[in-house]
């Protein structure tokens, strides 16, 4: 038997009335810049714009002259028609490629205002996309997050949850949660019907959807790893040459260098791309006897940050001292390095990496090393996907609603069913609130 | 002369309309084609039910008519459900059909200022200012500030049984032509639907010694605060389709007039024929058949779980396959009927017709199934148009308040492909609304109209009150781990109590007999049974309906909230076009107003409140 619900709750997100311009390149002096419009009347906004460019047929790229809001002529461009529903935000659209002046730009969006386009706020072109269905919260985050991927995991991240993989789980989630209150529901209204209510069935799905939610959740850790970086923090005795070995590796990897200003006696940190991974590499002010207020914050400060990486690179010179048992990882995964080898003489100890950063000796097995502790940090990724912050907390209040599923008593389990099927409507903005929507769009660049 | 009110039709829409309206002082002419019609059971011989149930408890706490009329007539009285918590229990009572109407046409006549006018409405007295009454049959006119249309499925009726067709509104009568394309005109969009019915059988020729008799609830349990007392008088009977059955229909399903494509209105899916289930569900060999009584003097078994349009033939090869009905009679056939509907999206909230001042509409020509359904629109449109008349707001529930608010929200701000039933799974704050709370919701109201006497709240607020007092001890009093109620919970429950703590705490936790421990727990001996399972029940939602509680709050000021002047709803990102055409055109000044409009939805709502609530910090 069939029942019919509804939550009282219904997606009604439609685009905007008006039509909306942005540059969607990044601001600034390049080869070209593109300019978009979408709306209602981007073709006649673009029509004022390139008046002699035939906007009608779609999805076909051709040449025009630009023209400023008193006609007179700007640039040869390459203009694209993209008809709606057919287009990114699901509207019409038109994207005008410019040589990448940033006073020809300004004076092209001065011209699309005038002709009666508003300028688009932050994110608002993906926000309509996901208010016309053409994607899905979850995907406009994932649009957010190529945008900004900096690495080959970040980027491959984006990808997969563009592509709608995340989405894909999210749903099947979505699904089984409604046939369990499907068939709680049908129990209850349809109980004259020979329609009993099979306590077991729903324990079941309700398991089902708890382990499916703590498999998603376990990524959580490895996707902040991706999207932010994964910390690695250098701890070891004043002088053991963490500074230089932290130089070193900033400059070898020729990633983003982005030493934030501080003491010595304060953690440094620098982005870095390791095996594909961008990490976060920090620098901390040596451990041992401090002999100053100063030094002790510092090492209390080296310490915390060792405590909270997700890896740490111990570094104690070749002279056989050891560090405390408080300082052995933090539990973290751990690289143990003896530095300075080229001074000592023997050799080195089980389970350590023998390095000098003058002669370079030791340097590759340590990348080796930190590409291992790296791509063991990501590996619980499947490499598929990864919940964010905002996927987890939502996830979370679901398996908590489902947690307290009194599955003995159906009217209950079916509140506690809906509760968690309203946490997981949030996280794909089916049922979003304008807040909701507001959280998710305030990171976006304008023109996307 | 001009009336208040027209009400056309005599069904359980139109019956609740006209009471309403004049009891609460309107002049009122009821149309029906004859008197002997009023508030007939054309299906089923039973009120209420799961969903419908709670219709009939909120009609009855705001005055209305069917719960009382339902006991009146009542064989036997079920609550559904009853082994579940208070929310979801579903009362229903097989009633006799010829007292029932006998009953409400006794009521309708004692009414004063009701006049029940014997006639059939050819079309609408439409003036400048919108509808000013009906035209009759014959040249007769009757006019009114307001005309509720309550034509049920008489709106183009057509009957269907295997290739007979024949135009009518039910069996023996005839269609209503003119008005569907009246309303038409007036640029209304109607829709097509379709219902059945089983067939009725004679009783002395069922063979009903073998079959699985049902009993009513002991003692049983009535609709109304009228009613004193009820009693069952018949019991009903269950048997089942054997697969013949299956293989029967399909043999024959090319002469059917759903299949073979004769039908084209679209039947509601949870009241399917027995050759939709067939088609439908494959795998289940056997459908459920009850066997059911029309009357306490009458012949007629309804047929309940084989609702059909199939041939003559074929229905008698169908039935006569059936345990206990091998040399059934045939009193009736089963039929289809399709029928015009109003698309309800047409109407606000109040049900008055949105493009057509001085017409609403109730019942099931707005696209509802079933006598709760139409009673509760009924009784609303019949209130409103007096509201209305006076200058008044109309009354109207939201959703968090009250089933008849779940439902008017429903039909008017959703689509609607198929008959609209009531199901519990449709309240989202269904917590807060089973029967047990209907009184304490809503009476308050119809004390307000005029619809119920102020001393019978007083017994009733006595009544939850005593609830809540009993409640309160229970939190406040620890059981006492004495040698007789540790052997008590033992015995009932197989729990051992060690630790000391509140009854609440344990009822909560725990599945007990609540009648056996009543005897332990002092605050629940003095109550009724029904209130101590009412007590307890509402203790186990605790959690959840604080949450409900907070939300239904939140709903309620919405509604408080003033709309500035001068504001564009198409500047507001997140809402539907419909919502804001919607908006444009009727420049609601309150949250209130703007709830009312058709298409409009909670979410939107949300959107518009969060706006104001900004724009008002922001100055």
């Amino acid at each position: 038997m069939e029942t019919a619900f509804s939550s009282g709750w219904s997606s009604a997100l439609v685009g905007g009335a008006d039509t909306i311009v942005a540059r969607a390149t990044p601001a600034g002096r390049g080869g070209l810049a593109v300019i978009r419009i979408s709306g209602p009347d981007a073709r006649g906004v673009a029509a004022a714009l390139c008046p002699e460019v035939d906007l009608e047929v779609g999805w076909v790229a051709r040449l025009g002259t630009l023209r400023d809001r008193e006609g007179a002529r700007l640039d040869r461009v390459v203009v694209t028609s993209f008809p709606g529903p057919r287009s990114y935000t699901g509207e019409d659209m038109v994207e005008i490629s410019v040589h990448g002046s940033p006073w020809l730009v300004a004076r092209a969006l001065e011209a699309a205002v005038a002709a009666g386009a508003r300028p688009a706020a932050p994110g608002e072109f993906t926000r309509r996309a996901v208010a016309n269905g053409k994607l899905d919260l979850v995907q406009a985050e994932a649009v957010n997050d190529l945008v900004r991927a900096q690495t080959a995991w970040q980027a491959r991240l984006a990808r997969s949850q563009l592509e709608g993989v995340l989405s894909k789980r999210f749903a099947v989630l979505r699904d089984g949660l409604v046939a369990v209150l499907a068939e709680i529901e049908g129990a209850l209204d349809f109980a004259p019907h020979d329609i009993a209510y099979r306590a077991d069935e729903v324990r079941r799905g309700v398991d089902e959807a708890r382990a499916e939610i703590a498999a998603l959740v376990a990524t959580a850790a490895a996707g902040r790893r991706v999207r932010e970086g994964l910390r690695l923090a250098i701890l070891g005795p004043r002088n053991s040459g963490k500074s230089t070995l932290f130089n070193l590796l900033v400059g070898r990897e020729r990633a983003i260098v982005s030493p934030h200003p501080g003491t010595t006696r304060d953690v440094v940190e620098a982005e870095v791309e390791i095996g594909g991974v961008a990490v976060v590499l920090q620098d901390t002010a040596g451990v041992g006897d401090a002999a100053d207020p100063v030094e002790a914050e510092g090492m209390r400060r080296a310490r915390g940050a060792a405590a909270e990486a997700d890896a740490v690179l111990l570094l104690w010179p070749a002279d056989g001292s050891r560090p405390q048992p408080e300082e052995a990882g933090f539990g973290r995964p751990a690289v143990a390095i003896r530095s300075k080898w080229d001074l000592a003489a023997g050799s080195v100890e089980d389970g350590w990496l023998a390095v000098s950063c003058s002669t370079g000796e030791g340097v590759d097995a340590l990348r080796r090393a930190l590409e291992a502790v790296v791509a063991s940090e990501v590996a619980d990724l499947g490499g598929e996907v990864a919940v964010s912050e905002r996927h987890r907390a939502a996830l979370e209040r679901a398996s908590a609603e489902l947690e307290g599923a009194e599955v003995a008593r159906p009217e209950l389990a079916a509140e506690a069913v809906r509760a968690a099927l309203e946490s997981l409507a949030e996280l794909t903005g089916e049922v979003a609130s304008e807040e909701v929507l507001d959280r998710v769009f305030a990171t976006f660049c304008i023109g996307k | 002369m001009v009336r208040d009110v027209v009400v056309v039709g005599g069904g359980h829409a139109g019956c609740e309309a006209a009471a309403a309206a004049a009891r609460m002082g309107a002049t009122v002419a009821l149309v029906t084609l004859h008197r002997e019609t009023i508030a007939q059971m054309p299906c089923n011989p039973a009120i209420g039910g799961i969903g419908k149930g709670h219709l009939v408890a909120e009609l009855d706490a705001l005055g209305g008519l069917q719960g009382w009329a339902a006991d009146r007539a009542g064989l036997q009285f079920k609550v559904l459900n009853a082994s579940r918590g208070p929310a979801v229990w579903g009362p229903r009572a097989q009633c006799d059909k010829a007292r029932y109407s006998e009953i409400m046409r006794r009521v309708l006549g004692r009414l004063p200022r009701l006049e029940v006018v014997e006639g059939e409405v050819v079309g609408l007295l439409v003036g400048a200012g919108g509808v000013t009454g009906v035209r009759l049959a014959g040249g007769g006119r009757l006019r009114a500030r307001t005309v509720i249309l309550t034509t049920g499925t008489f709106l183009g009726g057509l009957l269907h049984r295997g290739a007979e067709r024949e135009p009518g509104g039910r069996f023996g009568e005839r269609p209503s032509l003119g008005l569907g394309a009246e309303l038409a005109g007036l640029g209304l969009e109607l829709r097509r639907f379709k219902t059945g019915t089983p067939p009725r059988l004679a009783r002395r020729s069922l063979d009903l010694d073998g079959l699985q008799a049902q009993g009513g609830d002991e003692p049983p349990r009535p609709f109304s605060w009228r009613s004193r007392g009820v009693r069952n008088r018949v019991v009903c009977w269950l048997t089942r389709t054997p697969e013949l059955v299956q293989t029967i229909i399909e043999d024959n399903l090319h002469r059917s007039p759903l299949f073979a494509g004769a039908i084209a209105g679209v039947g509601p899916r949870y009241c399917p024929s027995i050759e939709d289930k067939v088609v439908r569900f494959p795998h289940h060999r056997q459908h459920t058949v009850f066997l059911e009584p029309e009357g306490l003097d009458s012949e007629s078994i309804y047929v309940n779980g084989l609702s059909t349009s199939l041939p003559r033939d074929v229905q008698e090869a169908v039935v006569r396959a059936v345990p206990g009905l091998e040399r059934a009679q045939f009193l009736r056939y089963g039929y289809a009927v399709e029928y015009d509907v109003v698309a309800p999206h047409q109407v606000g909230r109040d049900l008055a017709v949105q493009s057509v001042p001085g017409l609403a509409l109730a019942g099931q020509l707005l696209g509802t199934s079933g006598y709760e359904e139409a009673a509760a629109l009924g009784w609303l449109a019949g209130v409103n148009a007096v509201l209305g008349g006076r200058g008044e707001a109309p009354w109207l529930a939201g959703r968090e308040r009250a089933y008849l608010g779940v439902m008017v929200d429903d039909l008017v701000g959703r689509e609607h492909v198929e008959p609209y039933r009531m199901f519990t799974s449709r309240a989202e704050h269904r917590l807060l609304l089973g029967i047990d709370s209907a009184r304490q919701r809503l009476m308050a109201d119809g004390v307000r109209l005029g619809l119920v006497r102020e001393s019978v709240f007083h017994v009733e607020r006595r009544r939850w009150r005593a609830r809540e007092r009993a409640r309160e001890t229970l939190e406040a009093t620890a059981v006492t781990p004495d040698r007789g109620t540790r052997e008590t919970l033992r015995e009932l429950a197989g729990i051992e109590l060690r630790a000391p703590t509140s009854w609440a705490g344990l009822l909560r936790r725990q599945d007990l007999d609540v009648d056996g421990l009543a005897a332990r727990a002092p605050a629940l001996s003095d109550l009724e049974p029904e209130d101590r399972r009412i007590v307890v029940g509402l203790l186990r939602y605790d959690g959840y309906l604080a949450r409900h509680r907070r939300e239904a709050a939140r709903v309620e000021r919405l509604r408080s909230v003033a709309i500035p002047a001068g504001w564009e709803p198409h500047r507001i990102p997140g809402l539907s076009r419909e919502v804001v055409e919607q908006l444009e055109r009727h420049r609601p000044r309150t949250l209130a107003e703007a709830e009312r409009l058709p298409g409009m939805t909670p979410a939107a709502l949300a959107i518009l409140a969060g706006r104001i609530a900004r724009e008002g910090a922001g100055g």
